[in-house]
């Protein structure tokens, strides 16, 4: 991972969607689902809108109050665990949009405020609804039974 | 037990493609395996409809008239008495459900032509297309289909037995829930209380007091759509209609709506099961076919006396609706995201803090409803 580096949303896996500031993201493949507030959520729209990493670092040290490292760092952060999570793939062949447009909508015309970091807030429990390999197991005829053990 | 379901007992081998009308025809390349194994079990459920007789009872459900199409009667209290405060006079059906069970027919499901490919929420892989759906259902043990371009599904139960108690409060959901988002309608995991002016919905998780807040309404005397799933649109507004006319309560909860003992359908479980009330014996005139609506509501349990409500990000309330929603779905995913997405965009969302004086909860919502309060 590097300044150049772009990402994409793993879709079809993932979906999501930013409503009034805060990202809500849905992995349909784990049941793990996800919020960003604020800062995060930009973070989010400049990464799945297929912004540069540095790119990304730029942007949002230009709109916001506070240490450029740290805001690179966090930026960095943010990115590693969306990756992790499978959230975002990194890949070469994505449709850039273009920057300006994307600068357009998130910087914040009000004058700079201070930077808060992003933190990625994580749900598990939809997994009880995704339980039917851990408790059957499928006969010879293809019919699923409960586990006797 | 494996055995004997997975036995065929059926009539003759599936008719030819040739019988078909043109428009199954046209798909048979795309749909050809899932379509003739939908065939089979509609023949079978054909041929227990035959042996047992059949037991027609309609619906309307989210504006469409729905035939649940029976072989003999043993489904009949499992399957409908949550749907009965919709029951409406025989129609032309939008849609019809044919269902049947091997324990009372004696007429064992059709062998199934796969094996081991079960996706996480039961979809059977290879065997859902655009056309066709189909999904093992790992709470009864049963097997729902659906032709969408028919407008006809196939449920088969292996024995009331095997049905557990929440599937009578809830039935069918799977099928609805695929039909309906066909529709531009959306089965969605919520409560939904109200008046005629307008409701709201109540989301969020299990536990999160979707039940204890809509109850309290009920008994309240706002109108009632449904504690658990409701189907809505959009178009032209946000509107929620009633699906189901129970409830489900934790039995420690019970204390608090004693009016409603009297209808609880499983008393002599309680140990075991949640409480299953059918509204409908309570509260006939608070049932309400649907409303529009007004607000979305995430509860939340506080332990502290008062209710309150409060203004929140609509993000929040599209992440109380929208993974229980998807996930307690086969194939729920994208498109479901999507229009939950659109909805919530319209409609203001608010954190119903529920404090222990329940009296205080219709309150505070009749308060938002009217305008007073938020």
């Amino acid at each position: 991972m590097n300044a150049d580096t772009r990402f994409r949303v793993n879709t079809p896996a993932v979906t999501h969607e930013v409503i009034d500031g805060e990202a809500v993201i849905i992995n349909l493949v784990t049941g793990n689902y996800y919020s960003l507030q604020g800062e995060g959520a930009e973070i989010w729209s400049l990464l799945a809108g297929g912004l540069a990493l540095g790119a990304v670092v730029d942007q949002m040290t230009q709109s916001y109050e506070g240490d450029s490292s740290a805001i690179g760092n966090n930026v960095l952060e943010l990115a590693s665990q969306l990756q992790q999570e499978q959230l975002i793939l990194t890949g070469t062949e994505i449709e850039v949009p273009a920057v300006a447009d994307l600068e357009r909508r998130h910087t914040n015309g009000n004058g700079k405020q201070s930077f808060r970091a992003a933190v990625l807030h994580k749900f598990t429990d939809m997994q009880e609804l995704l339980i039917l390999d851990p408790i059957h197991e499928v006969d010879a005829a293809g019919w699923p039974h409960k586990k006797t053990s | 037990m494996a055995a004997q379901e997975d036995v065929l007992t059926r009539p003759q081998p599936l008719a030819t493609m040739n019988a078909q009308p043109t428009d199954v025809l046209s798909s048979v390349a795309n749909d050809g395996r899932p379509l003739a194994f939908f065939h089979e079990m509609h023949q079978v459920f054909q041929f227990a409809a035959a042996s047992s007789g059949t037991v027609d009872r309609y619906y309307r459900l989210g504006g469409y008239v729905v035939r649940l199409s029976f072989a003999g009667d043993a489904l009949l209290p499992v399957f409908c008495s949550a749907l009965s405060h919709l029951a409406t006079a025989s129609a032309q059906p939008d849609l019809t459900i044919c269902l049947w069970d091997s324990g009372s027919t004696g007429v064992r499901r059709p062998a199934v032509p796969w094996r081991e490919h079960y996706a996480v929420r039961g979809e059977v892989e290879g065997y859902n297309t655009e056309r066709i759906y189909t999904v093992f259902d790992h709470e009864s043990f049963g097997l729902s289909m659906l032709d969408s371009a028919r407008n006809l599904a196939v449920l088969w139960a292996a024995d009331t037995e095997r049905i557990p108690y929440w599937i009578k409060g809830a039935p069918l959901r799977t099928i609805l829930h695929w039909w309906m988002g066909g529709r531009g309608k959306q089965l969605v995991h919520s409560a939904a209380v109200g008046t005629s002016a307008g409701g709201v919905l109540l989301v969020g998780k299990g536990g999160s007091g979707k039940s204890t807040a809509a109850l309290a309404s009920l008994e309240a005397g706002l109108l009632y759509a449904g504690d658990d799933y409701v189907i809505v649109s959009d178009d032209p507004r946000p509107c929620a209609f009633s699906l189901y006319n129970s409830a489900k309560v934790a039995p420690d909860r019970l204390a608090a709506f004693p009016g409603l003992a009297a209808y609880i359908d499983n008393a002599e479980r309680l140990d075991a099961e949640k409480a299953l009330l059918f509204i409908r014996g309570a509260h006939a005139k608070q049932l309400s076919a649907g409303f529009p609506l007004s607000a979305v509501l995430v509860p939340r349990v506080t332990g502290l006396r008062n209710t309150i409500i409060r203004k929140a990000p609509r993000a929040a309330s599209l992440a109380a609706l929208a993974p229980s929603t998807i996930f307690g779905h086969p194939r729920g995913g994208e498109a479901e995201f999507r229009f939950l997405a659109k909805l919530v965009k319209r409609l203001p969302a608010y954190v119903l803090e529920c404090g222990t004086d329940l009296t205080q909860i219709p309150q505070a919502i009749t308060d938002l409803l009217s305008g007073k309060s938020a």
